[in-house]
C-alpha cells in the first residue's frame, strides 16, 4: 500500500535532457556546477555540455594536464595561470609552444571570448589563430610595455588573426594612447566591424587627445560601446572639447554605452570632503555643445560624463538629454554643477530623465537637499543611486529622497559628502533599510550635531504644495494598493537613534576609511543587524609617514563577526602608504601598520579573501610582511587567498596551516608590476613549490 | 655540488665587462635590495647577485640549522658559489653582515678580492670596555625578546606578531629587516650576529678595503668606521654619504652609486 505513493513521485532523473539542459545553464556558480556533475554520468555529460565559461587555474608549465571535458566553453580566461603573470605564458611552459597552443584549440574548441594575459604580441600571435572565430578579447598586462617604438606593435596580433572581432577590452592593458590609433588605421576592415572597444585603462598617465578620439571614431563606425579615458583640463593640448563631442557622435551614430572619464578620475583616492566642489578651470564644453551631444546619440543607454572640470549651468542640457535620449537608463555626472534648478516644485534638468535606472553624480557643487528632492520625484524609477563629494547635501535631503523612492531604490553609495557622515547616511537610509542590497559609506565617526526633532521635510506643506498636489490624487485613485503615504516613511524612527528595522536584503557593504580610524564604531553606527551580509569592502586610505602610530592594537575587524554570513572580503589597503625597510628614525614602518589591520581577521568565518597590502610608493613595494602573514593564516576557513601584492617564501609557507586552503594567487595587479628579476619575491621556483606543497594535501570537499 | 648552489642560492650573472663585481646583501633583505644600484654597474662590470641561504626567497628547507651556526658556513657558500662561477678574481661590494662576511673570505682567500667595500659594516654590535659598538647589552636583550615571542608563537601556530616597533629605537632601525625571515630562522641569525666578533682577525686582512659610511646610522656608530680603518692590515678608506640610514643601498641609491664607483676605480 505505501508503495503506490513512492510510485507516483517523480525526480529530477524523469524531467526531459532539455529541460535538464536548460536549468543546467542557468547555473553559474562554480562549485553548484562541480556538485551536479557528480551526481550521475547523464548529470556529468549535461553540466559539461552547458559549461560556457571557464577559468583555467593551474601551472602554466603543467599545461599538458588541460582538461578535455569541457569542449563547450565558449569564454576561456588564461590570464590566472601561474605564475601569474608569466613572461611568456607559451615559450616557459614547453620546448613547442605552437604544439600547446594546438592542445588548447583541441581541448577548447568553441571559443570565441579570450582572456589572456600577454606580456609580449609573441603569445598573442601563436595563441590567436587557434580560433578563427574569437570575436571578443580581453588583453591584460600590468607589467610595463616594452619600450619599442613601434607604435601599436601588441595589438597587431590582434587584428592580424582575428577576423571575426567585434570586442576589444583593454581596460588592464598597460600601453600607451598612441598605440591605438595606428593599429586601427593599418587593419580598416576589422575596426569597421567593431562594436565594442573599451579602453578605460587606469596606466594611461594622460588620456586619450581630442585628435586620437577622433581617429578611433573615424576609423570604427560601428561602436555600439565606447568607453576612453581622455583630458578635460583646458590647459592641455588635445584636451576634449565640443569639437570632439560633435566628431564622436558624427562617426559612431550608433553608440549605445559611452564612458568620457578624466583621467584623473580614474585613480582610486577619495576627494577631499572640503573642496567648494569647484575646480579652478572650467571644461571647454559649451551647453549648445552638450546638446548637440545628444542630439546625436539617439540610441544612448548608458553614459558617463566624469569630467574633472566645471561643466556649469547644465539643468538645459540635462533636459536635453531626456528628450533626445529616450533610452537612457544609466547616467553618471562629475563636475557637473546646476544638474536641476530645484525652484518651487517644478522639476527640472536631470530630474526630468524619468527613465533613469541608475544615476551618479559625483562632486556637484551646488546640489542642495531641494535638487535630491526633485530628483527624487522626477527620476522616479532609480533602482541606483551614487552621490559623491557634494558639500551642502544633508541627512534630510537624502532622506527625504530615500522616501520618494521607496519602490525602487536598492543601491546606494554616499561618499565624501561633508555633511553625511556614516550615522547620518545610514538614518538617511533608514525609510527604506529593509530593502537595500548593496551600500557603500565612508568611516566617518565624527558627528554633526544631532538633529532631533526633524528627520526630513515635511512634503504636505511649504514648499512642496502642487507636489502635494500631485500625489493627493495619485492617492486617490490608487485607494487599494499598499503604497503607504511616502511621508509617513519619513517619520519612522525611533527618537533614541537605535534602528528597529534590520538590513534584511542588504548583501554587499562597501566601507571607505582613513588609515589610523578605528571600524569597531560601525555595529553601533547603524549597521548592527545585517542578517544577510555575504560580502564587503574595505579601502583603507591614508599617510602613515607623518610619524603617527594607531593608536589601538586593532583596527576592528573583529567587530565584522556581528554579520553571521559574511564570507567574501575585500581588504584594500594599497592607497595607505609608508615606509617599508627605509623608514627614518622615529618613524614607524609599515609591518606595525599591516599588524593593527589584521589583527583579529582571524575571528571571522572567511571563505575568500582579497588583500592589497599597504605600499611603500618609493621603491614600489607592496609587499606582505611577518604580522601580515601569520594573522592571515589564521584564517582557519578560508578556501581562497589573494594577495594583490608581493610576499617571499617564507611567509607564503605560513599559508599551508590553512585545511581548506586551495586556490591562493600572488597578483600584482596594479601598475607598473615589478619584475621578475628586479623583484625576487614572487619567484617562479617559490611560487611552484608552494603550489605543490598546497596541492599536495588532501581536502575533504 | 655546483650548480645546485647556484640554483638554490638565486644566482645571477648580469651585465658585460671584464671584471667581476658581486654584490652581497645583508640580513633580512635578499638580492633584489641592489635593484636600484645595479643599472649604475652592468654596463662596465659582470655582476654577480646571490641571496644568503636565510634570505626569505630561499627555501626554508636549505637553512640547515647546523650548519649556520657562525659566519664561516656563510663564507663557505660565497667562496663555493664563486669557484663555480670560475671566478678568480673579483671586487665584492657587502652589506652589513655581509661586509664582515667579505672580510673573512678575503683572509682565508686574498688572492680572490681585488677590493673590498663594505657598506654599514662592524666587527661587533655589542659594547664593549673602550669599545662602542652601538648597542647596549639591555637593548639587544630586548630584540631577543620580541624574537623569541615570535618564535613560540608561530611554532604553536599563532601569528607572530612583535615587530620592529616593539623594539627600542636604538636597535630598530638595524633589527627591523631581521624580522623579515621565518620566525625560527630569524632567531638563529640574530644570534649568530650579535654573538660574532671579529675584532681579533682584522689585522689579517690584506686586500685594500674601502668603508661606506652614512652620516647617520643608528646601527653603526661613527666610531666603528673609525675602528675598523685603524685595524683593518690592508689599505683603508673611509667614504662619506650625506644621507642617513641603513640601508642606503634602498633609501638613497643614486647618491650611494658614484661613491661605489669611485671606490672601485681607485
Amino acid at each position: 500500500m505505501a508503495s503506490s505513493s513512492m510510485d507516483m513521485a517523480a525526480t529530477m532523473n524523469d524531467l526531459p535532457d532539455v529541460i535538464l539542459s536548460i536549468i543546467f545553464s542557468s547555473v553559474s556558480d562554480t562549485r553548484a556546477r562541480n556538485s551536479l556533475s557528480l551526481v550521475n554520468r547523464k548529470f556529468l555529460a549535461l553540466e559539461r555540455s552547458t559549461r560556457t565559461s571557464l577559468a583555467l587555474r593551474g601551472k602554466a608549465r603543467d599545461i599538458y594536464m588541460i582538461p578535455t571535458c569541457f569542449r563547450s566553453v565558449t569564454h576561456l580566461d588564461l590570464s590566472l595561470l601561474s605564475p601569474w603573470g608569466c613572461s611568456d605564458l607559451l615559450s616557459s611552459a614547453s620546448s613547442d609552444p605552437f604544439l600547446l597552443a594546438h592542445r588548447l584549440r583541441l581541448a577548447f574548441p568553441l571559443v570565441t571570448s579570450l582572456t589572456v594575459y600577454a606580456r609580449s604580441p609573441s603569445t598573442l600571435h601563436i595563441l590567436l589563430p587557434q580560433w578563427p572565430n574569437l570575436s571578443h578579447v580581453k588583453l591584460i598586462r600590468w607589467h610595463q610595455r616594452s619600450s619599442s617604438p613601434h607604435l601599436g606593435n601588441d595589438l597587431v596580433p590582434l587584428f592580424e588573426h582575428c577576423q571575426a572581432l567585434s570586442s576589444i577590452d583593454l581596460s588592464s592593458f598597460y600601453h600607451w594612447t598612441e598605440d591605438i590609433p595606428p593599429v586601427l588605421h593599418a587593419y580598416p576592415s576589422v575596426s569597421k566591424a567593431l562594436k565594442y572597444l573599451d579602453l578605460l585603462t587606469a596606466s594611461l598617465t594622460d588620456g586619450f587627445k581630442s585628435e586620437e578620439i577622433q581617429a578611433i571614431t573615424a576609423a570604427c563606425p560601428s561602436l555600439t560601446k565606447l568607453l576612453l579615458v581622455c583630458i578635460f583640463d583646458p590647459s592641455y593640448f588635445g584636451c576634449v572639447g565640443d569639437e570632439t563631442l560633435l566628431a564622436i557622435v558624427a562617426n559612431c551614430p550608433k553608440l549605445r554605452v559611452l564612458h568620457l572619464v578624466d583621467r584623473a578620475s580614474l585613480g582610486s583616492t577619495r576627494g577631499e570632503p572640503d573642496d567648494d566642489g569647484y575646480t579652478r578651470e572650467d571644461a571647454k564644453i559649451s551647453k549648445v555643445g552638450l546638446v548637440d551631444f545628444f542630439t546625436g546619440l539617439p540610441l544612448l543607454q548608458e553614459l558617463v560624463l566624469d569630467v574633472y572640470q566645471n561643466v556649469r549651468d547644465s539643468a538645459l542640457s540635462l533636459e536635453a538629454l531626456h528628450s533626445k535620449c529616450p533610452e537612457l537608463k544609466l547616467l553618471k555626472l562629475g563636475q557637473f554643477h546646476g544638474i536641476c534648478m530645484a525652484i518651487e516644485s517644478q522639476l527640472d534638468g536631470v530630474a526630468l530623465c524619468s527613465g533613469l535606472v541608475s544615476l551618479t553624480i559625483k562632486n556637484s557643487a551646488d546640489l542642495t537637499d531641494m535638487g535630491l528632492i526633485e530628483i527624487g520625484r522626477g527620476c522616479c524609477k532609480l533602482a541606483k543611486f551614487e552621490v559623491e563629494g557634494c558639500k551642502k547635501i544633508t541627512m534630510k535631503g537624502m532622506r527625504t529622497m530615500a522616501s520618494l523612492l521607496h519602490k525602487t531604490l536598492i543601491e546606494v553609495k554616499i561618499s565624501c559628502c561633508k555633511n553625511l557622515n556614516a550615522v547620518a547616511s545610514l538614518r538617511s537610509l533608514e525609510p527604506i533599510q529593509g530593502q537595500i542590497e548593496r551600500l557603500h559609506l565612508d568611516c566617518v565617526w565624527e558627528g554633526l550635531e544631532e538633529d532631533g526633532g526633524i528627520l526630513c521635510f515635511d512634503l504636505n506643506e511649504g514648499l512642496c504644495q502642487s507636489f502635494e498636489h500631485e500625489y493627493g490624487s495619485k492617492r486617490k485613485k490608487s485607494r487599494y494598493s499598499s503604497d503607504p503615504d511616502p511621508s509617513s516613511f519619513c517619520m519612522q524612527s525611533n527618537g533614541n537613534g537605535m534602528f528597529s528595522k534590520s538590513w534584511d536584503r542588504l548583501r554587499y557593504l562597501s566601507l571607505w576609511i582613513g588609515a589610523g580610524v578605528l571600524l569597531t564604531p560601525l555595529p553601533t553606527a547603524g549597521l548592527y543587524d545585517c542578517p544577510n551580509l555575504e560580502e564587503i569592502r574595505i579601502k583603507v586610505e591614508g599617510d602613515c609617514r607623518t610619524g603617527h602610530k594607531p593608536s589601538q592594537r586593532e583596527f576592528g575587524l573583529s567587530c565584522l563577526a556581528y554579520y553571521p554570513r559574511l564570507s567574501k572580503m575585500q581588504l584594500d589597503c594599497s592607497d595607505t602608504i609608508g615606509f617599508a625597510l627605509t623608514a627614518p628614525s622615529g618613524q614607524m614602518d609599515l609591518t606595525l601598520w599591516e599588524r593593527f589591520f589584521l589583527n583579529g581577521i582571524g575571528n571571522l568565518s572567511l571563505y575568500e579573501l582579497d588583500y592589497w597590502p599597504p605600499q611603500d610608493r618609493d621603491v614600489n613595494q607592496r609587499s606582505l610582511a611577518l604580522p601580515g602573514a601569520g594573522l592571515l593564516a589564521e584564517c582557519l576557513t578560508l578556501r581562497k587567498l589573494f594577495i594583490h601584492g608581493t610576499a617571499h617564501e617564507h611567509f607564503i609557507t605560513f599559508f599551508l596551516r590553512i585545511p581548506n586552503l586551495r586556490d591562493v594567487q600572488l597578483r600584482e595587479d596594479y601598475y607598473p608590476a615589478p619584475e621578475n628579476d628586479t623583484c625576487t619575491e614572487m619567484r617562479v621556483g617559490s611560487c611552484w613549490r608552494f603550489e605543490d606543497a598546497l596541492n599536495g594535501r588532501q581536502i575533504p570537499d | 655540488m655546483g650548480s645546485l648552489i647556484l640554483e638554490a642560492l638565486n644566482v645571477r650573472v648580469e651585465g658585460q665587462g671584464d671584471k667581476f663585481l658581486v654584490f652581497a646583501h645583508g640580513f633580512g633583505t635578499d638580492q633584489s635590495a641592489w635593484q636600484r644600484i645595479l643599472p649604475f654597474f652592468t654596463p662596465y662590470y659582470r655582476v654577480i647577485l646571490f641571496d644568503l641561504v636565510c634570505a626569505g626567497s630561499v627555501n626554508p628547507d636549505y637553512f640547515n640549522f647546523r650548519r649556520y651556526t657562525n659566519l664561516e658556513a656563510y663564507v663557505d657558500d660565497l667562496l663555493n658559489i664563486l669557484d663555480t662561477l670560475g671566478v678568480d678574481r673579483c671586487f665584492y661590494v657587502g652589506h652589513s653582515v655581509s661586509a664582515m662576511i667579505g672580510i673573512l673570505a678575503s683572509i682565508r682567500r686574498p688572492e680572490l678580492f681585488t677590493k673590498l667595500i663594505m657598506i654599514g659594516a662592524s666587527p661587533r654590535f655589542l659594547n664593549d670596555k673602550d669599545y662602542h659598538g652601538g648597542f647596549e647589552q639591555e637593548e639587544i636583550e630586548s630584540v631577543f625578546v620580541a624574537m623569541e615571542a615570535n618564535y613560540e608563537a608561530w611554532v604553536n601556530g599563532f601569528a607572530p606578531l612583535a615587530v620592529g616597533a616593539d623594539v627600542p629605537a636604538a636597535v630598530r632601525e638595524f633589527s627591523r629587516t631581521l624580522f623579515n625571515m621565518r620566525p625560527d630562522i630569524t632567531l638563529f641569525v640574530s644570534r649568530t650576529v650579535f654573538s660574532s666578533d671579529l675584532r681579533g682577525i682584522l689585522g689579517l686582512v690584506k686586500v685594500p678595503c674601502c668603508i661606506i659610511q652614512t652620516s647617520k646610522d643608528v646601527s653603526v656608530p661613527a666610531s666603528v668606521a673609525k675602528y675598523l680603518k685603524n685595524h683593518l692590515g690592508g689599505k683603508t678608506t673611509v667614504e662619506m654619504l650625506r644621507t642617513e640610514g641603513h640601508l642606503p643601498h634602498l633609501s638613497a641609491p643614486a647618491m650611494l652609486a658614484p661613491v661605489i664607483r669611485r671606490a672601485l676605480s681607485r
